[in-house]
């Protein structure tokens, strides 16, 4: 009967980052003649739908691109919605990216975004149902690029999931991120984070320079980012404290 | 609904947190309850706090919530009735915990379910199922406080009285190797090359010799450092190489006479005057920049003889000009090789003997070496003709960096001439693998069956990357083993092998223990569940890559607590999880368990 020596109490010396595979889709041609998409798990629709479940919910809401911002609003039980509620461009940056396409920065916009409430979200749902539709059909409205926020810890894995999705039917995403380890462990494909709180992820309300800003770097990092799972600090902060 | 009911299983006893808004009244089950594995990330976000108070997903599962909660909510015994936790009437002490836990359905279904449970234990676990738990299965170990014999290990415990003295193992000694080691007690260079009586001469003339071995080397130079004159200024260290050479037999069987108290020390660059490194060098005075007594590192007392070679402009970043120096260096120590392979004349001071030995019925262990494989330094020669040549080695690179299995003897008779220059401190060079403190450990190790040695390159390509991998994994396979230890030097991307090689073994349901220098700078960036036994190589006060020679490698120490690591995580003993951050005293801790 061979015996082992072994000892109780021992702890694993390294600290592991359980990471998914890489999934990745080089962007192949210039920002200007892009597609643009944008989704986020931070719980935004227009007013006329139904809202979000906030205790849990995979549905997501298609928001078009050409939706005033005013017609937009939250529901989201994980975060204060104060910052939204005062510009919904601080999670769903839709007035920027109609002036970046204006300005020639990027090609166009597809006709629709996605919003959904990433919270305590299920991971099966998201990772089985609702990522490969949404990707399914942003790649269908012709996307090259999808850009996400997330809103909360769970949202950011929401948003994650269906990103990389995306990334799988060959398109070239990337999260802004408010929480970047949690993106980077969930294996976003590219991250970008501004230090900014949760609830105005895409920048500081009514802060149009900020908000312009985060998404154009955002942009320069699709176009730079060569490999899985890069991340860019970005050089915007903004505190609120609730 | 983040968690599923396989995943429920492993989590039963973390914290119970709402994943999202339940009302009043909600009967508490897998859906209910957040994942634990994001809890670190989000208090170090300030998301979420934990307290100690709350309840495990163990004891709240079952439960009824008493009012609305919001996502993210803790649950605490007085947000929960019902279930599990009914009975604890003072949650937040390890006394009222464990109550708890003795009320559980969990456990107090154990009795009842055990009589099916024992004829279920097929790799040491006791697979549980409960009816009350709305067909919940439960997976855990099944001797963590008992004797620590996993049950696949112990197929007599049954049968054979507990008097029984455990038989010695059955034996079969494949080879035998005899290092015999002859004292060099002073070096000169002179007019020829001959070894007698504690004298190593070195004829003068094969620095000619070394500067004919490779177009590419443009000058050689050689003198001879005393221990006590160390203070001398060196370009960056190449590689430490044992003067060894074959007097029987082939290598890892027979014969070798070693020459001790003397080692060659290959520094070079080029002759624009760029060190020959590649992350890191270290340049600087002999004093300061070798940690002496390192596997792969001179000895306080030996004799240095350096061998600086020049190559030509530009090509220390391409294959062929390392290799170059190499080949000069080896030419002056081929030359001695020659005249120490007949030493019956002379008396050996000292002599080793290694066996290769298979033990029947003990567990089948497998060391798997990374080495680096993606060219200019990051190649080595496998198997060279002579202990620590170079002639007649196959570069790693050549062979595609698959994986290569040689026998414990034939790593410790000089079987890696490593070409590697990667980060001085975490590089394991040619004099690491003739005395590689893991190979001799295991190999000694009368409670293991250690089958072979796998050498596994780090190459260039992710594509290539999975590929070695995926063979690495079809080896173990074939190699029916029962666990498996995994190093790798250096850091950075070769890490992405490093995960994908453990996943490849982990996954095959082989425990697999992980080695390497990680610490602060180098930091895991890729991780999979099976990078759950990890043993730290740093020694570095601040975690870095520090350019002092071979600091951060492999030592009697790590290699001590990675085959405890292992034979515990064979054994069905939990290791537990790591710091979120590198910790020393986590080490120490390990360190004084062994």
């Amino acid at each position: 009967m061979p015996t082992l020596t072994t000892a109780p109490g021992l702890r694993s010396e390294i600290f592991v980052p359980i990471t998914p595979a890489p999934v990745w889709t080089p962007i192949t041609k210039p920002l200007s003649e892009c597609t643009v998409a944008f989704i986020t798990s931070g719980g935004i629709h227009k007013k006329t739908q139904t809202p979000f479940n906030t205790a849990g919910d995979y549905t997501f809401r298609e928001i078009p691109s050409d939706t005033p911002s005013d017609e937009l609003m939250v529901t989201h039980g994980g975060f204060d919605n104060s910052d939204i509620n005062k510009d919904v461009n601080a999670m769903l940056p839709i007035d920027r990216l109609r002036e970046l396409r204006d300005e020639g920065v990027i090609g166009g916009l597809v006709d629709t975004f996605f919003g959904f409430m990433g919270g305590g979200g299920n991971v099966d749902k998201f990772r089985n149902e609702t990522g490969p539709e949404i990707a399914k059909r942003l790649k269908a409205e012709g996307a090259d690029i999808v850009l996400a926020t997330g809103g909360c810890g769970t949202c950011h894995r929401s948003a994650t999931i269906v990103l990389r999705a995306c990334e799988a039917q060959g398109m070239s995403t990337c999260l802004i991120a408010a929480l970047p380890p949690i993106a980077r462990q969930q294996g976003a494909p590219r991250i970008t984070a501004p230090h900014v709180p949760i609830g105005s992820n895409a920048g500081e309300p009514n802060n149009k320079e900020m908000q312009t800003g985060i998404l154009r770097d955002t942009l320069d990092a699709v176009e730079s980012f060569d490999h899985f799972g890069q991340l860019k600090m970005l050089p915007y902060e903004y505190r609120h404290n609730v | 609904m983040s968690l599923s009911l396989n995943e429920l299983e492993v989590h039963m006893a973390d914290p119970a947190v709402l994943c999202c808004r339940r009302p009043a009244g909600t009967v508490l089950s897998a859906q209910d309850f957040e994942d634990p594995t994001i809890f670190d990330d989000m208090v170090e976000s300030n998301l979420m706090t934990l307290n100690d108070d709350g309840l495990t997903i163990g004891q709240a599962l079952g439960g009824t919530l008493k009012s609305d909660g919001e996502a993210l909510t803790q649950l605490t015994a007085d947000l929960v009735e019902g279930g599990a936790v009914e009975s604890a009437s003072e949650p937040g002490t390890a006394e009222s915990l464990a109550e708890a836990s003795a009320a559980a359905p969990v456990v107090s279904a154990a009795p009842a379910a055990s009589a099916d449970a024992s004829t279920d234990a097929p790799n040491g676990y006791i697979h549980l199922h409960l009816d009350k738990a709305e067909g919940l299965d439960l997976v855990f170990p099944a001797g963590p406080a008992g004797s620590g014999i996993p049950a696949n290990f112990a197929p007599a415990a049954a049968a054979g009285p507990d008097t029984e003295p455990e038989p010695a193992p059955e034996e079969r000694v494949m080879r035998t190797l005899v290092k015999k080691d002859y004292p060099v007690s002073s070096v000169v260079i002179g007019q020829t090359t001959s070894y007698a009586d504690g004298v190593l001469s070195i004829d003068g003339a094969l620095i000619e010799a070394a500067e004919q071995a490779d177009p590419l080397v443009k000058k050689v130079t050689m003198d001879v450092i005393a221990p006590e004159d160390r203070h001398v200024y060196s370009n960056t260290i190449m590689d430490v190489i044992p003067i060894a050479a074959k007097a029987e037999g082939s290598l890892g069987e027979g014969i070798t006479n070693v020459l001790s108290g003397a080692v060659f020390v290959l520094t070079g660059m080029d002759e624009a005057g760029v060190q020959i490194h590649e992350f890191g060098s270290c340049e600087g005075f002999l004093d300061e920049k070798i940690r002496y007594g390192r596997p792969g590192c001179p000895d306080e007392s030996d004799i240095m003889i350096r061998v600086d070679v020049q190559i030509e402009q530009g090509t220390g970043m391409e294959r062929r000009g390392p290799f170059a120096a190499h080949s000069a260096c080896d030419a002056i120590v081929h030359a001695i090789r020659e005249q120490i392979k007949d030493l019956s004349a002379q008396t050996p001071v000292a002599q080793e003997t290694f066996k290769d030995v298979r033990r029947k019925d003990r567990p089948r262990v497998v060391l798997v070496k990374e080495i680096m494989g993606q060219g200019a330094m990051h190649d080595n020669l496998l198997v060279p003709t002579e202990p620590c040549g170079v002639q007649g080695g196959e570069k790693n690179v050549d062979m595609g960096n698959v994986p290569v299995v040689l026998s414990p003897n034939e790593v410790l008779d000089g079987g890696i001439h490593a070409l590697a220059c990667i980060g001085p401190a975490t590089k394991e060079i040619t004099r690491h693998f003739f005395r590689e403190p893991l190979v001799e450990a295991l190999q000694a190790d009368e409670e293991v069956d250690l089958t072979g040695v796998v050498f596994i390159g780090s190459p260039q390509v992710n594509d290539e990357k999975s590929f070695v991998s995926g063979r690495l994994g079809s080896l173990i396979e074939a190699m029916e083993v029962d666990g498996a230890i995994i190093t790798t030097e250096g850091f950075g991307n070769n890490h992405i092998d490093f995960s994908e090689n453990i996943a490849a073994i982990g996954s095959r349901g082989v425990p697999v223990v992980g080695v390497t220098f990680a610490a602060y700078q180098g930091q895991l960036v890729v991780g999979n569940q099976y990078m759950d036994a990890m043993i730290e190589l740093n020694k570095d006060p601040d975690g870095f890559e520090n350019e002092i020679l071979a600091d951060n490698t492999l030592t009697e120490d790590d290699a001590e607590r990675a085959i405890l690591m292992l034979k515990t995580k064979m054994a069905g003993i939990p290791i537990a999880a790591p710091e979120r951050k590198w910790d020393e005293s986590v080490i120490e801790a390990n360190q004084a368990l062994v």
